[in-house]
């Protein structure tokens, strides 16, 4: 579409080219003086892959080396610097809080499923309102540990702390 | 054409070119000056980022630097380089940084701003 007598005024899709072209270069060098800004003032922290790796490989380091850190905990939540994810079945062996029968960590939710029923009926006469809001509680609670003596102290839901209930609150935790 | 037979002609070019260039700049007086030009920049850096243009035009300039050595960048030079690329010139793009990247413009973004700006010019020009 051409509104030109002669050939030098250009056509209105030249000029509209035109504009496109001139918007365009000012965001190349808008983007280009940005990039350039970011490189020396070294505000690009994983320009080079080489301090990138170096840097992900103290941190992980660190985080093995830690003592206070529970081991079970870092590999069920965080994908190792390999990228493998844990195995699927925990194979740890610790005593159940409930009945006191050595478990495997795996199988601690079904064990727990057929545990938790046999106590909470001799219980539920005595306990009813308590066992109501501890279960409240526990459901809203972040999983972070196994140990259930650290998650009862943490969810103290006021009032005397009866032993198998507090178990239970840890237990809930980590389903 | 005032010339008279007396005097020497006035090259006829000059005036073309100059009446050439008052009719682009009258265009770019009025888009400064209703904020056209700004919006329509505005609108195509939103376009760019949400189509990851800037994104990979980023990642060539960090290939360039990390080329270049940090502190040996020019932003000139980095201009350079990357306008070709910016622009989708894939003749030019046979370097050593990104070989296989050359960051596009989808056309619909192409078109939309195309189709802005024609609006505009018609109704900008006489």
């Amino acid at each position: 579409m051409s509104m030109a007598n002669d050939d030098n005024t250009p056509s209105l899709s030249q000029m509209s080219s035109n504009i496109f072209g001139d918007l365009l270069d000012s965001i190349i060098v808008d983007v280009s003086s940005e990039c350039h800004r970011i490189a020396r003032l070294g505000l690009d922290r994983n320009l080079e892959e080489e301090e990138e790796e170096l840097r992900l490989s103290t941190q992980a380091r660190a985080r093995v080396a830690d003592p206070s850190n529970n081991g079970e905990t870092n590999t069920k939540s965080v994908v190792d610097i390999f990228g493998q994810t844990p195995p699927a079945v925990a194979s740890e062996i610790f005593e159940c809080m409930n009945c006191g029968r050595s478990t495997v960590a795996g199988r601690f939710a079904p064990h727990l499923e057929k545990c938790m029923g046999k106590v909470r009926k001799a219980r539920l006469k005595a306990t009813r309102s308590s066992t109501a809001s501890q279960n409240r509680y526990s459901r809203e609670s972040p999983v972070s540990t196994y140990s259930p003596y650290s998650s009862s102290n943490r969810i103290a839901n006021g009032g005397t702390p009866v032993s198998g209930e507090d178990y239970r609150d840890g237990s809930f935790e980590e389903l | 054409m005032r010339g008279s037979i007396n005097r020497p002609p006035t090259p006829d070019t000059e005036e073309d070119r100059e009446q050439e260039l008052s009719l682009q700049e009258i265009i770019n007086i009025k888009m400064i000056e209703s904020g056209e030009l700004e919006r329509l920049k505005e609108l195509l850096r939103e376009r760019l980022i949400e189509c990851g243009w800037r994104d990979e035009m980023k990642s060539i300039c960090r290939a360039f630097v990390r080329k270049k050595g940090r502190n040996n960048v020019n932003v000139d030079d980095l201009i350079q380089v990357m306008a070709p690329k910016g622009r989708g010139e894939w003749f030019f793009v046979v370097s050593p940084f990104s070989r296989g990247l050359t960051p596009s413009i989808p056309d619909s973004v192409k078109a939309e701003l195309l189709h802005q700006i024609q609006t505009f010019l018609k109704s900008a020009i006489p």
